[in-house]
């Protein structure tokens, strides 16, 4: 019934749509935001408008990325490949498009909101304009690591080899790769952008703690990343292992329930450790003499906070190892 | 690539009893001993007001978690428990850190090495409760809120042994492994030399710290 | 794909695990987080109370873990019981 041929083209076109679809929501958002803020801003201080624009539409720049990426994925779906002759590339096409688009949400967002704190900080203070729009390209960058994760898997599902993968249970492996990271990228892109966010408001009020509150800034940051960490981990996991072909149910399950736990696992500890980065980082820039307690208790609390994504870890690695 | 979860074994019966030795983390934690011995006997080496480096790092080491622990257990208590949490973060970071050098792999990266961390971390918190609250009150603090909640907080207590061992491990092992994937995919050009920096050494200390942490606030939580 | 019999029920077994612990942990993530982000306010404002207020947000979220718990004893008893 299905022609090898149909089915890989209409896949890719299925994949494309997917990546641009979903890696269009999270920047449009954030750029919004931005937006919004930067009109804010200019209602304190109208004079301003040279500089807020022009911090605006390089936030809005970095925020764009994510989408561009998800857009140059689409482009290479929809007008690469050649001659398909196994039904199973079918499968690699949905799930790069899936790894980017999904991954592009969370970016996109986080990378909004410092744009939009970088307006509102530089009215506040235009002395500090500076200092403020580093830590504003310093987060925001950051904040960009979940959709390059998502990025990788969508190249690697795009320019690897897969004709030899078997149909069944090949299927699932693959789907379950874009999966795993697509949709574990999402928590800590806002996440990491709630902490940027703080870290730009905080210079901008208190500029003397700029060396205080970047350094929590990016201790934060870097540990918002492992709960894409490890949806990036089970991702490769399903690439690089070996599969023998096994036409029963529970053996396309697995990886799918692995890519399932380990995704969804990442959604909410993202946002929650972000969470406890943005606060941890407000109140560094409002009482820099309490730094080591501050990042002492940010830590314990980010900690605990990513217990729950690590036991979604566990399950997805006892669903690919030891089942 | 495809050795990516072998794991150099020695396997021998002694009595009937099957023993299994993972000779690479052995071998590898026995060189972070060994560092740390040494740098032990070098910063106590003519110790003296005007200090030679390593008695300045040992110090540094030293002061920071002297505060942490007594901040955190009060100065009477803070005596005996500081040895503990001070050896092994300095344990966990140089094991974190060894796998930036050539040829060396973190201990960490074996499941072993956490969980018994974990698990002595564990026994030595409710060894220290039962101690010093008796152990009426030990168990009974298992059925607040409610009574029929003390299943489930049995269950969080070994959760968090689970969740503070896989946490460091996760993070090791899937550090190391998506530097060699990386690596093998850019053909080691470039991207290697920053992926060890912000994985192998960033998260490794910052992995180190916070198992550290957690352990010293459960002891904490326990004794207090 | 053979679909039927005793395969189907451990198959589905497994995606249900992965669901449950995946979308399981959405929950407690946010609240903890929430949590500890609130507690590091708490400090920001009086560094001076930073261990009661530490312990006070460990209780929390020992308690907000637990339907994560639940979540987790039902992944592992569709994994290795069903």
């Amino acid at each position: 019934m299905w022609e090898t041929i149909s089915l890989v083209t209409a896949s890719r076109f299925l994949g494309a749509g997917l990546a641009i679809g979903f890696g269009a929501i999270g920047a449009a958002l954030g750029e919004g935001y931005a937006a919004g803020l930067a009109n804010e801003a200019l209602s304190y201080r109208p004079l301003k408008s040279g500089d807020v624009l022009k911090n605006m539409l390089v936030g809005q720049a970095i925020a764009e990325s994510a989408a561009i990426f998800a857009l140059v994925i689409a482009i290479l779906l929809i007008f690469g490949g050649g001659e398909p002759e196994h039904a199973i590339l079918a499968w690699p096409a949905i799930g790069s498009g899936l790894a980017m688009g999904l991954s592009a949400i969370g970016s996109g967002i986080g990378a909004g909101l410092p744009a939009g704190a970088v307006c509102v900080g530089i009215v506040r203070q235009p002395a500090s304009a500076n200092k403020t729009l580093t830590t504003m390209l310093i987060g925001s960058a950051v904040c960009q690591t979940p959709a390059i994760f998502g990025m990788v898997i969508a190249f690697l599902l795009l320019f690897l080899d897969f004709s030899q993968l078997p149909l069944y249970p090949g299927w699932a492996t693959l789907l379950g790769a874009g999966l795993a990271t697509g949709i574990a990228a999402i928590g800590p892109g806002v996440g990491n952008g709630l902490t940027a966010m703080e870290g730009v408001t905080g210079v901008a009020r208190n500029p003397g703690t700029y060396n205080d509150t970047n350094r929590t800034m990016l201790v934060g940051l870097g540990i918002a990343q492992s709960t894409a960490i490890y949806g990036f981990l089970v991702s490769l996991m399903l690439l690089f292992q070996t599969v023998e072909p096994n036409s029963a149910l529970v053996a396309s399950m697995a990886p799918l329930g692995a890519a399932c736990a380990a995704g969804f696992g990442g959604i909410g500890p993202g946002m929650g450790i972000g969470y406890v980065g943005a606060s941890a980082v407000r109140w560094v820039a409002r009482r820099p003499t309490a730094t080591a307690t501050l990042t002492r208790t940010m830590l314990v609390g980010m900690a605990v906070t990513e217990s729950t994504a690590i036991y979604a870890l566990i399950v997805a690695l006892l669903l690919l190892i030891v089942v | 690539m495809e050795d990516l979860t072998y794991v150099p074994q020695l396997t021998f019966e002694i009595l009937g009893v099957h023993l299994v030795f993972n000779t690479m983390t052995i071998l590898m934690t026995w060189i972070v001993m060994g560092i740390l011995i040494v740098f032990g006997i070098l910063a106590r080496h003519k110790i003296g007001i005007i200090p030679n480096p390593f008695q300045v790092v040992a110090e540094l080491f030293v002061k920071a978690f002297y505060d942490l622990t007594e901040d955190a257990l009060g100065p009477d208590l803070a005596k005996g428990y500081f040895p503990l949490i001070c050896s092994l973060f300095m344990f966990l970071l140089l094991c974190n850190w060894l796998g930036v050098i050539p040829y060396l792999h973190e201990p960490t990266k074996d499941l072993n090495t956490p969980l018994s961390l974990g698990i002595l971390g564990f026994v030595i918190a409710h060894y220290s409760g039962i101690r010093a609250k008796g152990f009426g009150t030990y168990a009974k603090e298992y059925c607040e809120p409610i009574f029929f909640m003390a299943p489930l907080n049995v269950i969080g207590e070994i959760a968090k042994v689970v969740s503070i061992s896989f946490r460091l491990y996760g993070n090791i092992m899937g550090g190391s492994i998506i530097i060699l994937v990386v690596s093998h995919l850019v053909y080691s050009l470039v991207l290697p030399p920053l992926l060890l920096m912000f994985f192998g050494l960033f998260v490794g200390t910052i992995q180190a710290f916070v198992f550290t942490m957690l352990t010293l606030v459960y002891i904490s939580l326990q004794v207090k | 794909m053979d679909i039927g019999g005793p395969d189907f029920i451990k198959g589905m077994a497994f995606l249900g695990a992965g669901l449950a612990m995946g979308l399981g942990a959405i929950g407690p993530g946010v609240g903890e987080g929430f949590a500890a982000g609130k507690a590091c306010e708490a400090i920001g404002k009086r560094p001076e109370e930073a261990g009661l207020l530490t312990r006070t947000m460990l209780v929390g979220q020992a308690v907000s873990e637990s339907t994560g718990i639940y979540s987790l004893v039902i992944a592992l008893l569709l994994l290795f019981v069903v």
